[in-house]
């Protein structure tokens, strides 16, 4: 059984990241707006999964966010290209979810 | 550890493991802090260290930089009041900033001789932070820095010394 007084603390601090994100945004870098959206992915996927909620396809997307995501930090060609890998598996895993 | 390793070792650090880092470690980070240079000698910078797992859950919250769940952090703050009666609006609105950043390279590079990482975070939100922390009005945050045991040290971003360095004037090469 989920605690629900744990998972709704789980999703205040994600949405609370995320707004905090919105208005920062507005003066930050604009590559820092992709990478709060995907760690934002991941970070939902990290709570769905300690409340039971998990699959292979969104657990390895989730592993490559992690594995790429400081991309962001390197050339604005390598930050692009994990983002488009991520598009493509998440276009290739459309009809693999379970059943 | 000789100046320029340390320079040229540290990594930002965005991954850290749980353990946690002790009073007397993030004294020593605090020390060389306050030895950083200060325009005019100022020295308004004021550092309030948190280790409270639930106040770093807030903090994290309207942090959105504070990254890989550390568990330490050194937010350094301004008095801009009194940056603005030592060194005027020079002193507020400039000086103040560098400053802070001078404090930050002080932790970063003590912290990393320590076996630490650290990492510096300018995306959070200031008046949040200041209510999570009870900051006066006068106190303002302009750097957060994360601290703990690294995880995994990114590698080195390659420098581009010919875009970067002139001699004499800019656009000059080298005078060897």
């Amino acid at each position: 059984m989920v605690d629900r007084i744990v998972l709704e603390k789980e999703i205040f601090e994600l949405v609370s990241y995320i707004i905090v994100s919105a208005r920062n945004l507005l003066e930050e870098p604009a590559r820092y707006g992709p990478f709060r959206l995907v760690e934002s992915a991941s970070w939902l996927i990290r709570i769905l999964e300690g409340a039971g909620v998990a699959s292979d396809r969104l657990s390895s997307i989730r592993a490559m966010i992690e594995e790429g995501k400081h991309t962001v930090m390197s050339t604005e060609e390598e930050f692009k290209d994990f983002l488009e890998s991520l598009v493509l598996t998440q276009v290739n895993n459309i009809d693999s979810g379970p059943s | 550890m000789d100046v320029m390793a340390a320079i040229k070792g540290r990594r930002s650090v965005r991954k850290f493991t749980g353990q946690p880092v002790g009073k007397e470690a993030l004294l020593k980070l605090l020390d060389a802090a306050v030895w950083a240079p200060s325009g005019g000698n100022a020295q308004t910078w004021r550092f309030v260290v948190v280790t409270d797992p639930e106040r770093m859950r807030r903090l994290r919250m309207v942090s959105p930089g504070l990254l890989g769940r550390p568990p330490a952090a050194i937010v350094i703050a301004q008095d801009l009041a009194l940056a603005e009666r030592k060194g005027g609006k020079m002193g507020k609105e400039s000086l103040a900033k560098m400053d802070s950043a001078m404090a930050a390279q002080n932790i970063l590079l003590a912290a990393y001789e320590m076996g630490l990482g650290t990492c510096v975070v300018a995306s959070f939100h200031p008046g949040a932070v200041g209510r999570i922390l009870k900051l006066p009005d006068h106190i303002l945050p302009q750097l957060i820095v994360s601290v703990g045991h690294p995880a995994a040290n990114p590698p080195p971003p390659p420098r581009k010394f010919e875009e970067l360095i002139w001699w004499e004037t800019y656009g000059g090469q080298d005078c060897s």
